[in-house]
């Protein structure tokens, strides 16, 4: 039960990360909470169960596929919404991108009907490692995190795409005046972090197994959670944030009752929030 | 050095850090009852962070702060406003930009005609007579700072240096002791700045409010002030007449490094 | 300045020769509701119904987001523990169905003082999540604490509100009566509302939304002011949500979804932020015709969606200034 409990929040924690860190970095750049972001994880796992069952795609291909769909949604909502939230004050973008959600999540609603969905794919063949057996599609999640999460940090230290971002969530009004083009950085860390909220649904999914229209909102509010404990626009501390969420998770679940999860989060938001206002992993203060 | 009882402000060795910066580094200095004290100092020297420990804006990392030998030190800027009757202006946030004019001036005259917090909740006659007797003062006030005429216009829309007109006659509105006044005539055209002064010199001679005011233009501080201090760096470097202080070196220095 | 007599109107906060108007539009308003059954069927009588009972917890909403400042998710957790905690006493002790409304409302209330004491230290969107993460909590609990709110199947038959007379009273059953129960309780809760943000008080409040340390400057105990501001929006909700399950006669956690909460967001924001008219329009407006309309749920939520788009940027006043040009209440410029 103990290793059970480990691999499973491991396995959980992993997909809160590639999803908070998405939401992490556009708070940095644009200091707006993003309330749909839950809904670009729903697409992801929609975009592929969609390739799978109607397309008839196997999972491999649809994985690309949702990526894609979900990049030029994500970049639709930058160009039409995200945009426009440069300098506004904080409860707009919260009131527009809660609309954001509405529609995203009511409009597969529309589509798909409400019910709950399978989701037929993925690797879950288990395989015994170190005397633990797991399925290979876990593995997949963690090794998958991991790689994201060095790569991400490669690009925001190494690259000029990265340098930019740091630039706009460090100083968005000199980066205006030495002639950057904040919109399109915006949008670029839109796309981006929402595309890493589809990777994480279609990884998930075939763990998971289950779909349905409403399952992103408890993903955003997870989010939230992660980022206030890691540290806002704090990259690596999301990742051990998304684990500590995860493990906690897990443990509430096998030792108290499964009903208790979803509150696990709020609880330690709360107490974070309260107690060290710059999260788990930092003395600043950064809401 | 203990505090002079007497002194409208006692402060004593107030220093303020924000991590390795050092905004105010121990400054000691006693403003009396009823004068006009102007302070002055380069950008960045500390002076409005220096109004800030006074007021309770922000808790001094060392050093105290007596109103009349009252040590108001660490005490909540509503409690400083209301018990030791210190109020202050800021540079930037001036008026409540979406009630009106008297409305503003209403609100700063509600910690004196409501003092118990259950008594702001009452609509009855008694509440009623109160905030008639506010806008009658406001009246008052609006005339005389000359800004009747827009005594219904949103506060937000008025020019800017109304808006610090009327800052300042809300600043009277709860009869306060002791004025700390952060650049009152900064962004303000000259015609203002004369009725300011006038209106600074009057609310002083009359009512005898003790003025503390920061202030760049120093012409307008030599007509307007009876002492003048100067910080640099935190520091309070000269301490003295308009006329002295302008024209001690270490002041000169100061402005020319700064 | 003269005082209109109509100082219920705000007229002494905000006076200006509109007030008559005001108050004009008001009673017929209210007249022309109370002739509602007249011509409305069964049907339209429920929608509109349903409509008031949004009504209270959007006031709460209106009170602390428009008034004090603070955007707050926990509004139907509130709404939630005042049907439930009314629904429970009526059950057990067959209390009448005024102290119900008034054990909402408090129990509610009393919740909220102990939540504001960490949430008002935060601000900003760690306010937003904390009060989100309160409606998730509230939650948890009602599926989870079987013994008293008997979880997911949650509690039915509650009973329906009982008018004491002297000749013993009598039990509101029949939908006009219902009806007519809530027209009297929300023209309540909109007089309790005006009179509240016409006070000394609701200065303070729209104070510190203007500027807090301004506010603070010129002698407001803003934290004191926050906290009732935060207490009272419950104490709006809580006796809500008593007239809602008296209504349905039925609750379960579901109160707790985001459906409700964003529909509640959506009167208010969409309504007018910082107004009393704007409320009572967003609620008759945005419920009262979809439920009038029979919209599904999913269509509803996102015509609500693309609404709260469209209305922050461009009309971010909300609707009430397209309906009656320049009516305002709390100097309502303040952007939600
Ligand atoms: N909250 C803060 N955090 C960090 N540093 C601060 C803070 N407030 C002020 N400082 C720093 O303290 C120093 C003094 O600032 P202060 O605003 O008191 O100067 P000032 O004399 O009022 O300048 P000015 O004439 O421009 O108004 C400055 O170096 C400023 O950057
Ligand atoms: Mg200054």
């Amino acid at each position: 039960m103990l290793t059970d409990a480990v691999v499973n929040g491991i396995t959980a924690g992993s997909v809160y990360a590639l999803v908070a860190v998405g939401m992490t970095i556009i708070f940095g750049v644009l200091r707006a909470i993003n309330f749909a972001h839950g809904e670009f994880y729903m697409l992801g796992t929609f975009g592929a169960w969609w390739g799978i069952e109607t397309l008839d795609l196997p999972y491999i291909v649809s994985i690309p596929l949702a990526l894609i769909i979900v990049a030029a949604i994500a970049l639709a909502v930058g160009v039409l919404v995200m945009k426009r939230l440069i300098d506004q004050p904080f409860q707009i973008g919260i009131v527009a991108t809660l609309g954001v959600s509405l529609v995203l999540q009511n409009v597969i609603i529309l589509i798909f009907g409400g019910a709950y969905k399978m989701f037929d794919g993925g690797w879950i063949e288990p395989v015994e490692i170190l005397g633990i057996s797991l399925s290979e599609q876990r593995i997949l999640i963690v090794v998958a995190a991991l790689v994201i999460f060095g790569l991400l940090e490669l690009m925001v230290h190494r690259t000029r795409f990265g340098k930019t971002i740091r630039a706009v969530s460090q100083n968005i009004e000199a980066c205006k005046v030495v002639g950057v083009n904040v919109p399109v950085v915006v949008i670029g860390t839109f796309v981006l972090g929402c595309t890493l909220a589809a990777l994480s649904g279609v990884l998930t999914a075939p763990v998971t197994v289950s779909l349905y229209g409403g399952m992103g909102t408890s993903i955003t509010v997870k989010t939230f959670a992660i980022i206030v404990m890691g540290g806002v626009g704090n990259v690596s501390g999301t990742l051990f944030a998304a684990w500590i969420l995860g493990l906690m998770e897990s443990f509430v679940a096998s030792y108290l009752g499964l009903q208790f999860r979803d509150a696990v989060a709020f609880t330690a938001l709360i107490v974070v929030l309260t107690l060290l206002p710059g999260g788990l992993f930092s003395k600043r203060e950064r809401f | 050095m203990s505090p002079d009882p007497l002194a409208a402000l006692s402060i004593r060795g107030i220093e303020k850090r924000f991590g390795s910066i050092v905004a105010v580094a121990g400054v000691s200095v006693d403003i009396k009852l009823g004068e006009i004290c102007g302070l002055t100092g380069p950008n960045g020297s500390g002076k409005s962070t220096l109004f800030d420990c006074c007021t309770g804006l922000q808790k001094p990392s060392t050093g105290r702060v007596y109103a009349q030998g009252l040590d108001i030190t660490g005490w909540d800027m509503h409690r400083i406003v209301r018990e030791a009757r210190v109020i202050r202006s800021f540079q930037k946030a001036v008026v409540f930009r979406a009630l009106s004019v008297e409305e503003n001036l209403v609100l700063c005259g509600q910690m004196i005609a409501f003092q118990g917090m259950a008594s702001t909740f009452g609509v009855g006659p008694a509440s009623r007579h109160r905030v008639r007797r506010l806008r009658e003062q406001a009246g008052h006030l609006l005339e005389l700072v000359g800004l009747s005429h827009m005594r219904h216009a949103t506060a937000g829309q008025i020019s800017f240096g109304q808006q610090k007109l009327l800052q300042f006659a809300s600043m009277l509105m709860p009869e306060p002791q002791v004025i700390l006044l952060d650049e009152p005539m900064a962004g303000v055209n000259p015609i203002l700045i004369d009725r300011m002064m006038e209106n600074i010199n009057r609310a002083n001679q009359e009512q005898g409010i003790t003025f503390v005011v920061v202030e760049h233009n120093l012409d307008a501080m030599k007509a307007l002030c009876h002492r003048l201090l100067v910080l640099s760096r935190g520091e309070l470097i000269a301490d003295g007449t308009p006329d002295a202080v302008v024209r001690d070196p270490a002041v000169v220095e100061a402005y020319l490094a700064g | 300045m003269a005082m209109t007599g109509v100082n219920v109107h705000g007229s002494y906060i905000y006076a200006n020769p509109r007030h008559g108007l005001r108050a004009a539009g008001f009673a017929v308003l209210v007249i022309a509701l109370a002739a509602a059954p007249l011509v409305a069927g069964d049907y339209q009588l429920h929608a509109l119904i349903v409509s008031m009972t949004f009504l209270l917890p959007a006031l709460g909403l209106n009170l602390i987001l428009g008034y004090a400042g603070m955007l707050s998710f926990a509004q139907m957790a509130f709404f939630g523990i005042g049907a439930y905690s009314s629904a429970l006493t009526a059950m057990r002790w067959g209390t009448p169905f005024w102290l119900n409304l008034v054990v909402g409302g408090l129990a509610a209330g009393i919740v909220a003082v102990p939540l504001g004491i960490p949430a008002l230290r935060l601000r900003r969107y760690s306010f937003v999540m904390c009060t989100l993460g309160f409606a998730v909590i509230a939650q948890t609990i009602a599926k989870n604490w079987i013994s008293v709110t008997r979880g997911d199947l949650g509690l039915s038959q509650v009973p329906r509100p009982r008018i004491a007379l002297w000749n013993g009273g009598f039990e509101i059953t029949s939908i006009t009566s219902y009806y007519y129960l809530a027209l009297v309780l929300s023209v309540l809760a909109v007089l309790a509302f005006l009179t509240l943000v016409s006070s000394a008080a609701g200065r303070y409040m729209i104070a510190i939304r203007e500027d807090e340390t301004l506010a603070a400057s010129v002698g407001t105990p803003t934290w004191h002011y926050r906290m009732i501001a935060f207490a009272l929006s419950a104490v709006f909700a809580g006796v809500g949500g008593s007239f809602y399950v008296h209504y349905f006669t039925v609750i379960s956690p579901t109160v707790f979804d985001p459906f409700y909460a964003n529909t509640v967001l959506v009167i208010v924001l969409g309504g007018g932020v910082g107004t009393v008219g704007g409320v009572v329009l967003g609620s008759f407006l945005f419920v009262a015709v979809s439920e009038a309309l029979r919209i599904a749920p999913d269509l509803r939520m996102i015509a609500y969606g693309l609404l709260l788009i469209v209305i922050v940027f461009a009309c971010p006043e909300g609707l009430l200034p397209l309906f009656i040009r320049k009516i305002r209440f709390g100097g309502g410029t303040h952007v939600p």
